[in-house]
């Protein structure tokens, strides 16, 4: 058992969705335990936890930066060159 | 001698293949518009929590329709995405129900509570269709669509119990939402040889009478009015909105901005 985190929530019911969504929306989980005061709540339906489809979109990996990154800086180091030998001349 | 026979492909006359296209369409638009019209509430629902799942709940609509225009594109030999981003707004084939803005909090729980007895209502009949990519698709997404059933139930019960605002709000909301309720159920032009091949297993107008069934009593035992009983009208599925066109042009605009783009 892992402590995933904490959401609010006005009582067990919402909690409990709250925490489906927080803590098992990608998948991450197998079962959540929600935790108010006194009552222990288990949440272990499959369906809930791991749905069938195809969750990659949800994901931010998709997005690769890096490429983008590098050609802005090749970008703007090629500008500045070009400045520079303009000024020289 | 083979000990297997191949699975012949199921195979459909043209009006028939045309009716299944027009289902599917249906069926995906929906799930799309609604999609995106719940996207609108990312990062100002009214709680941290619920902005996650009306999201997240939104998102998985979105997930639902790319399957379904999938299974499209393998009928009518077409790309998804061009049927996803490609129509112009007059083309697209949603009920009258989603032609509306997400509206307050209210609005956009009175109709998806419709909305997803309607859908689960179909569903459920989907799941028999003849035409088995479509009943393998309907019970996988059941799955998941009980879930959005659950927490749309939960909060018409909080809201029509609430105090303050909330129960004049959601009375408001199901007075513009009922009338529209039932074009979920719009029948089909070919609906008729969809029902010859099994590829619906009842009619639209008997699924619409199932779903009053299932929400009559719901509504009642919240004091709520009674969903409108009359047959939703013929344009139930083409009749378009300003609202929509909106929705269309920020849905669109990314695929727009360069077409035959790799996603």
């Amino acid at each position: 058992m892992t402590h995933s985190g904490n959401v609010n929530a006005p009582d067990e019911e919402l909690a409990m969705h709250y925490a489906r969504e927080f803590y098992g929306r990608r998948q991450e989980s197998n079962r959540l335990w929600v935790v108010p005061r006194d009552a222990i709540a288990e949440l272990d339906d499959p369906d809930l936890l791991k749905p069938p489809f195809d969750r990659s979109f949800k994901k931010p990996g998709g997005y690769i930066i890096k490429h983008k990154l590098e050609a802005a800086k090749a970008r703007a180091g090629s500008e500045a060159q070009a400045g520079a030998s303009k000024e020289t001349a | 001698m083979a000990l297997t026979e191949p699975i012949p492909p199921l195979t459909l006359d043209t009006p028939t293949r045309e009716a299944l296209a027009e289902l599917l369409l249906s069926l995906a638009d929906d799930e799309f518009v609604i999609g995106f019209w719940d996207s609108e509430w990312t990062g100002i629902a009214p709680m941290l929590e619920e902005d996650v799942a009306t999201s997240s709940i939104a998102q998985d609509e979105i997930g639902h329709a790319r399957a379904l225009y999938e299974l499209l594109a393998d009928v009518t030999h077409d790309d998804a995405d061009q049927i996803a981003f490609g129509r112009a707004a007059g083309d697209y084939r949603h009920a009258a129900l989603l032609n509306h803005a997400r509206g307050d909090w209210a609005f956009t729980v009175a109709r998806r509570f419709l909305y997803e007895h309607a859908d689960a209502v179909r569903l459920e009949a989907l799941a028999h269709s003849s035409h088995e990519p479509l009943a393998g698709l309907a019970t996988k997404m059941r799955r998941e669509e009980s879930y959005h059933l659950m927490h749309w139930d939960l909060w018409m019960r909080r809201l029509a119990d609430g105090s303050g605002e909330a129960r004049p709000r959601l009375e408001a909301a199901l007075a513009r939402c009922l009338p529209e309720a039932g074009t979920v159920f719009t029948p089909l032009v070919g609906e008729d040889r969809l029902l010859n091949a099994g590829i619906l297993t009842d009619s639209l107008e008997t699924l619409r009478s199932r779903w009053l069934e299932r929400v009559t009593p719901l509504l009642a035992e919240l004091g709520l009015g009674a969903p409108n009983a009359d047959a939703p009208h013929p344009e139930g599925r083409t009749r378009r909105t300003e609202d929509f066109t909106w929705l269309h042009s920020e849905f669109t605009m990314v695929a727009r901005s360069e077409e035959g783009a790799l996603w």
